[in-house]
């Protein structure tokens, strides 16, 4: 009887330890992304300040941020530079266009 | 060889202006001259059809793709969100009041929108004036672009048939017109794409199966049920798919930006008849 008990709770004692290290994963690693959040945060702003944001802005900020929580720094990196692009592609787009009117084709 | 380097350079050069010439040119011109421009334009591209076919969009300029909307029309999908617009206008507010205190002249108020309010230096849409007289009246607004409201504009368009595009430009609403001109005309979107291109330089031809409509009467036959959708949508809801399909983030519905565009493109359309609601592919 006092063996079935010992037995018993080496058992539990077992699976303890398993599930103590199932809830514990090891952390992601940390990415040093502010600088680039920074820089592609602002080149949206920008964007967003003369009606030039375009459309997959918002997503590549949003993937970078999942990347970089998932310890994907690499990836993270990659998205916010391609925030940034678009960004300041779009602003500077905005700009060129600002003069818009009617097309010499209309006229022919 | 610096000759040849200098000849190569003079070529360069001379090419030069030939792509200037392609960029669009702002002009100042008036919303008349714009108009006698547009229909000129559209009249040369598609001889022979008279200006209030133009209400009709792709349909008036591609025989099969209105053989098969015609079919549509027999049995209208659009008819059910009439009959719950038409509930939505005839219902009380809970003051007691109700739409037609809001719009004296009852639903049919297509030929009144959009206008330019003096006061408010802004352009009033028709959604824009019917949540302005839910709140006024204690009511929740509408959620813009689908829903009630799409089947409340459905009900009003239909009570609308017939009367004509009639947008009034005057010095104090000349820059609201011109606001909407430029967003029209300028190239936007990871795809640098304006409206423009497609629906007047690029009009008549496919763009995978759809065939680009005319800019002209492109306001008249708001709100449609359009088959992508499976639903009813408003004008604005359209501009909104518009710019996500040129891969441009989407201005808020009912937005300064929105009801300028509105603004421009139903001036164009001045004198072709209200023919809505619609259906769409």
């Amino acid at each position: 009887m006092q063996s079935k008990n010992l037995a018993a709770a080496a058992i539990v004692a077992v699976l303890g330890t398993f599930a103590s290290v199932a809830e514990e994963p090891p952390p992601p690693p940390k990415c040093d992304v502010a600088a680039v959040m920074a820089e592609a945060q602002t080149a949206q702003k920008k964007a967003q300040s003369v009606g030039g944001e375009w459309r997959d802005l918002g997503k590549a900020l949003e993937q970078a941020a999942e990347a970089a929580a998932e310890g994907d720094c690499e990836k993270a990196v990659k998205k916010y530079a391609s925030a940034k692009s678009q960004g300041e592609l779009g602003y500077q787009q905005a700009l060129d266009q600002a003069g818009a009117g009617n097309p010499e084709y209309l006229s022919k | 060889m610096k000759k040849a380097i200098f000849a190569v350079l003079l070529s360069a050069l001379a090419a030069a202006p030939s792509v200037q010439a392609a960029a669009p040119v702002a002009k100042a011109v008036t919303p008349a001259d714009d108009l006698k421009l547009y229909r000129s334009y559209f009249m040369k591209k598609f001889p022979g059809l008279p200006l209030d076919g133009y209400a009709n969009g792709v349909y008036a300029i591609d025989r099969a793709s209105r053989d098969g909307w015609e079919a549509i029309e027999e049995f209208p999908p659009y008819e059910p969100f009439v009959e719950e617009g038409k509930a939505l206008w005839n219902k009380p507010f809970k003051n007691g009041k109700g739409y037609k205190d809001c719009f004296p002249g009852g639903p049919a108020q297509n030929k009144n929108f959009p206008y330019f309010n003096k006061v408010r230096k802004t352009v009033i849409t028709q959604e824009l004036a019917i949540n302005e007289c839910l709140q006024a009246n204690g009511e929740e607004p509408l959620k813009y672009g689908k829903g009630k409201i799409a089947s409340l504009l459905a009900y009003m368009a239909f009570e609308s048939r017939g009367q004509k595009t009639n947008v009034e430009i005057t010095p104090e609403s000349l820059e609201a017109y011109n606001k909407g001109k430029q967003f029209y005309f300028a190239r936007r979107g990871q795809l640098n794409f304006s409206c423009a291109q497609c629906h007047f330089q690029s009009v008549g031809q496919r763009i995978r199966s759809d065939i680009l409509s005319p800019a002209l009467g492109q306001t008249t036959h708001w709100p449609v049920y359009r088959a992508t959708w499976g639903d009813m949508g408003t004008l604005h809801r359209r501009f909104e798919g518009c710019l996500e399909q040129v891969r441009a983030a989407p201005f808020k519905l009912q937005g300064e930006e929105y009801r300028n565009l509105e603004f421009f493109i139903t001036h164009m359309s001045n004198g072709i008849p209200f023919n809505g609601p619609s259906f769409r592919k």
